[in-house]
């Protein structure tokens, strides 16, 4: 028997299966938090801290990523204060900045807010979502890929910076990888980045809950629903 | 380094991954670095996956895959040190030897660390050269510190 | 020694220990912990053993080497009783006239003699010191008269009677009801109730339970516990035994930090004696209780000072934090309950068993009870470790036990709680040194690590300082403290080098917030407490370096000239002969010249030159 425990989302009551995480109940029920390093399959690591809310317990608020809170009962959750959206803000704008030239990053950003960036870009590859480690150690168990380093050296390895026999080039790595769909204006020149902005879901829906899109798939990623529908045969 | 050595360590362990840290700290002591043969048989020995022992081998600041220099000198980094001017010894010396904190110099002679407090804190700015402490380093008295183990050094190869 | 079967074997074996010291006519109780060992008293103490076998007093003189005495300062230094004569600054070259004069006659060797700064009175008394006086070493006052390589010194002094007692009278339950009524808070920087975690650990599901000690002490200029763990590990030892009988933990572990060599070979050795006198190990004292120690050691990160990143390199992973959504009392160590605790928290548990919570608690504030070890270092005169009770204003500790400036030049601030905290100027001075106090205030009592600043130092450069050494400590996993960090650093150091501009100071608090707020750790959400504190209360330093390009306290290098003053200049040439960077001229008795395009600000010359000519600004 799967035991149910009821909590609040931003005023909304709602009943999930016990162990659920805050993300994914509010996911499950169209409550859009906007999010990068969350896959469904994978375990939450919350490194991304995009999907960030506020819990109030006893009177106290605390931040968190909702991806890694396991829902309990009676919990009160706030995915939409000024705070949180401020925090996830200039969390987006840091992300964008760091990596220009992944259309999920600008999708993201445009999604959180942002509007101007107010860092110099750089053109990093790579956002240390982590999905491609979490993928090759959880799914496939191979544990072919790893973070290697610490503080800004930190990067996606493999040991001793050799393919081992063992890793069997499945490319799942690669499949959920968010930096390998590029903007649909193409990459950006060095020196030249920007914020694209220019992507469909601009309809910003992370800001308006009455209205959310019904059909709306945040949950699965960071496209916009529309536009996997639409444009599946004209996807690069 | 020879296989030999580091199974001696390797010997000594129960195979149980929390011994890891410990173990790398004994071969380290040993050989004053980590080589990759030897990380690949703890892999194994310990049952942590060589990705597992690689990350740990270059999270930890105490650790170096890269052969180190005949004399290792440390400049304290931490604040008592560094409101007494320890960030200025550092510069001196990096200048000095040509070489950032981190490496070795290309003669092989001295790698230079910075490292994040010592615990000597009253006694700051400190640089530890060889496991010696030097306490109330200035810049003068570091140039004579490298002069005189250079000339030491010359010394000793002149008799070798 | 003879396993302890049970407390009365321990009662007698004190005893014996006892009458044993009474032999010695006096005793020299030298400090030779790491600082010390630093300015030279593992010369002084060969000197005087050589000393004491040629005058043939062995049987007469007790020579101890100890843990860490406090007056860093003054070392290498000895306290000789009887007569609690203190000596400082002592030599090889002292030791024979210290033997025959003091050891051998009752006379003190004045010149030996601490001398007070003010009234430049001759201090003979160990207690009579200014620095010691205002202070309670509670704590750190046991490093004397323990020896951390001999457990019979401890058992001596009464160690291991409040685990006796604890293990044959009290239940679980009355310890921890004990500890919670003392007050006592966490020592390592959270100031988390002590009894409160016990509890929690206690109450948590599950059989298999662990203690640890946190003895990483990150905090750049603290090393209180090194001094601890290495001038007395058997009291950390007795606290973590006390507080695993407490919520029910089997097996404890010390994590040691790497660069603390003596205190993981002092720990290492303590263990060892407790286990063979019967103290560590099964059924100790004969009460069923069993409970064993291990040491690890770190590996280099400051991050593992933080609990969970600790248990992850315990269990010989990376030092990476998790949230704590779930709590480590409840999920720790290899999932299970975990009771955490610096190793002063652990070093007052024993001291509260014996004497009581209500002794305890007398001393303090309100809301922060007991006594605080602080490590005064920086821009001070009486550098070292103080203990005092809490609520002591900061003003007494910089002044009245530091004994004020250094070298003359004004003091400014005094930087608190390490790498979390933050700076506060000389108006806070009359705060009392009290958990929320100095939170309120920006800053925090953290670790305990107090860096005096004075006149010299620029709260700028104070500011990047920390965002570096954050930066290079971070774990780098989440977004906000390894990509906010560095985007924080980039501003400042933009300010330090004369880029600085309004907006790039509107954006850094705007990042500050964030990174506080959004970060996965304690050590993210505080990294921007320096930042936040400085441009609270060194607004001016900040608006010279961006309005006027100029760094106050001649410190930021690309502000900076160094240029000779003609006058004072005598033309010795000393700075010419220095220079790595050939960037100073002058002809013999003219007044030298520094050249602008070569000069690289590092000081040797100023080091040099005995006239004061060299001038900075």
């Amino acid at each position: 028997m799967v035991k149910y425990i009821s909590l609040t989302i931003d005023g909304a009551k709602i009943s999930v299966p016990e162990g659920t995480t805050v993300l994914d109940a509010a996911l499950e029920y169209g409550i859009c938090i906007p999010n990068l390093c969350h896959v469904r399959e994978l375990e939450p690591i919350g490194v991304c801290r995009v999907c960030l809310v506020e819990v109030v317990e006893n009177g106290r608020s605390r931040v968190t990523a909702s991806c890694a809170l396991r829902a309990k009962e009676g919990m009160v959750v706030l995915a939409h204060s000024e705070k949180v959206l401020k925090a996830r803000r200039v969390v987006a704008e840091m992300l964008v900045a760091e990596a220009p030239n992944s259309r999920a990053v600008q999708d993201l950003a445009v999604k959180c807010g942002v509007t101007e960036v107010r860092f110099p870009f750089r053109n990093n590859d790579c956002v240390l979502c982590g999905r491609c480690v979490r993928v090759c150690s959880e799914v496939w168990r191979a544990q072919a890929l790893g973070f290697v380093g610490r503080g800004k050296d930190r990067h996606v390895a493999l040991p001793f910076n050799t393919r081992p026999e063992f890793c069997k080039r499945c490319w799942s790595c690669i499949a959920v990888c968010p930096m390998t769909i590029t903007p649909c204006a193409g990459p950006m020149k060095v020196g030249e980045e920007y914020l694209c902005a220019q992507c469909e879901s601009q309809l910003s829906m992370s800001q308006n809950i009455e209205d959310s899109c019904t059909w709306c798939r945040l949950g699965e990623g960071f496209q916009c629903a529309r536009w996997a529908d639409v444009a599946t045969s004209a996807r690069p | 380094m020879s296989t030999v050595h580091y199974a001696g360590i390797l010997e000594t362990v129960e195979g149980h991954p929390s011994e890891l840290i410990e173990v790398l700290h004994d071969i380290q002591e040993e050989s004053h670095y980590l080589p990759e043969d030897a990380l690949r048989a703890v892999s194994e020995k310990l049952g942590v996956p060589l990705i597992e022992v690689f990350r740990v081998a270059n999270f930890y600041k105490a650790f170096t895959l890269v052969p180190r220099g005949a004399h290792l000198i440390t400049v304290c980094t931490g604040t008592a040190c560094h409101v007494r001017g320890g960030s200025r010894l550092l510069d001196e010396l990096s200048g000095q030897l040509n070489i950032a904190a981190g490496e070795t110099t290309s003669d092989g002679q001295f790698t230079l660390e910075a490292v994040n407090c010592l615990g000597a804190c009253a006694l700051g700015p400190i640089v530890v050269l060889d496991g010696k402490y030097y306490e109330h380093m200035t810049a003068s008295k570091l140039r004579k510190l490298i002069e005189s183990t250079r000339a030491q050094d010359n010394e000793d190869s002149a008799y070798a | 020694m003879p396993k302890m079967l049970g407390p009365d074997a321990l009662l007698g074996w004190a005893k014996k220990e006892r009458q044993e010291r009474e032999k010695f006519e006096s005793t020299v109780q030298i400090c030779a912990d790491t600082g010390c060992r630093a300015s030279g008293s593992g010369v002084v103490v060969k000197a005087l053993r050589n000393e004491v076998e040629r005058q043939g007093l062995q049987d007469k003189v007790n020579i101890r080497e100890t843990g860490c005495h406090g007056f860093c300062e003054q070392g290498p230094l000895m306290v000789i009783e009887p007569g609690n004569i203190f000596y400082g600054k002592v030599t090889p070259e002292d030791v024979p006239e210290i033997v025959s004069e003091t050891l051998l006659n009752n006379r003190v060797v004045e010149r030996l003699c601490y001398v007070d700064s003010i009234s430049g009175e001759r201090i003979i008394k160990e207690s009579d010191v200014p620095f010691y006086k205002a202070q309670d070493r509670t704590i750190l006052g046991q490093n004397k008269v323990v020896d951390p390589f001999d457990i019979s010194a401890y058992v001596a002094n009464g160690g291991y009677s409040a685990l006796a007692r604890v293990l044959t009278s009290m239940e679980p339950e009355e310890v921890i009801s004990e500890i919670q009524e003392s007050g006592l808070r966490g020592r390592g920087g959270g100031g988390y109730p002590t009894g409160r975690k016990w509890e929690q650990c206690r109450a948590a599901d599950g059989y298999e339970k662990y203690v640890i000690c946190n003895a990483d002490e990150g905090d750049p200029g603290a090393y209180m516990d090194r001094s601890v763990l290495e001038g007395n590990p058997h009291v950390v030892l007795e606290g973590m035994m006390i507080g695993a009988f407490a919520i029910g933990a089997q097996q404890g572990y010390i994590y040691v930090r790497n660069e603390y060599p003596l205190a993981v070979k002092h720990s290492k050795k303590a263990i060892s004696d407790a286990r063979d006198a019967g103290l560590l190990g099964e059924d100790i004292l004969g009460s069923g209780f069993s409970f064993d120690v291990k040491v690890m050691r770190g590996a280099g990160a400051f991050v593992c000072g933080e609990s969970t990143a600790l248990m992850a390199s315990v269990e010989g992973k990376v030092g990476e934090p998790r949230p704590k959504d779930v709590h480590t009392v409840e999920k720790g160590l290899y999932g299970r309950p975990t009771t955490l605790n610096n190793v002063e928290t652990w070093a007052n548990v024993p001291g509260i068993i014996n004497k009581g919570a209500e002794w305890f608690a007398a001393k303090g504030t309100a809301r922060s009870k007991g006594t605080k070890i602080f490590a005064l270092t920086g821009m001070v005169k009486n550098t070292g470790l103080v203990e005092v009770p809490m609520g002591t204003p900061l003003r007494t500790i910089v002044f009245d036990i530091g004994g004020g400036s250094a070298n003359g030049s004004a003091i400014k601030a005094v930087q608190t709680g390490g790498p979390s905290g933050g700076c506060l100027p000389t108006e806070k001075f009359d705060l009392p040194v009290d958990f929320e106090a100095l939170s309120e205030a920006g800053s925090m009592v953290g670790s305990g690590g107090m860096v005096v600043m004075d006149e010299s130092t620029c709260m700028v450069d104070v500011a990047r300082y920390f965002l570096a050494f954050l930066m290079d400590e971070s774990c780098g996993k989440c977004a906000p403290c390894r990509i906010g960090l560095d985007r924080m650093l980039e501003i400042v150091t933009d300010i330090t080098e004369g880029r600085g501009t309004a907006e790039k100071l509107a954006l850094l608090e705007d990042v500050a917030e964030t990174v506080q707020v959004a970060s996965l750790c304690a050590l993210g959400k505080t990294a921007p407490n320096p930042v936040l504190s400085t441009l609270r209360y060194f607004r001016a330093e900040y608006d010279a370096h961006i309005r006027e390009r100029r760094c106050p306290a001649g410190v930021c290098r690309a502000l900076i000239t160094y240029s000779i003053d003609t006058e004072a200049c005598t033309g010795c040439g000393a700075c010419l002969r220095a220079c790595p960077h050939e960037a100073v001229s002058g002809a013999k008795k003219e007044p030298h010249v520094i050249d602008q395009e070569l000069c690289q600000k590092c000081g040797i010359c100023r080091d040099e030159c005995k006239f004061d000519a060299v001038v900075v600004q």
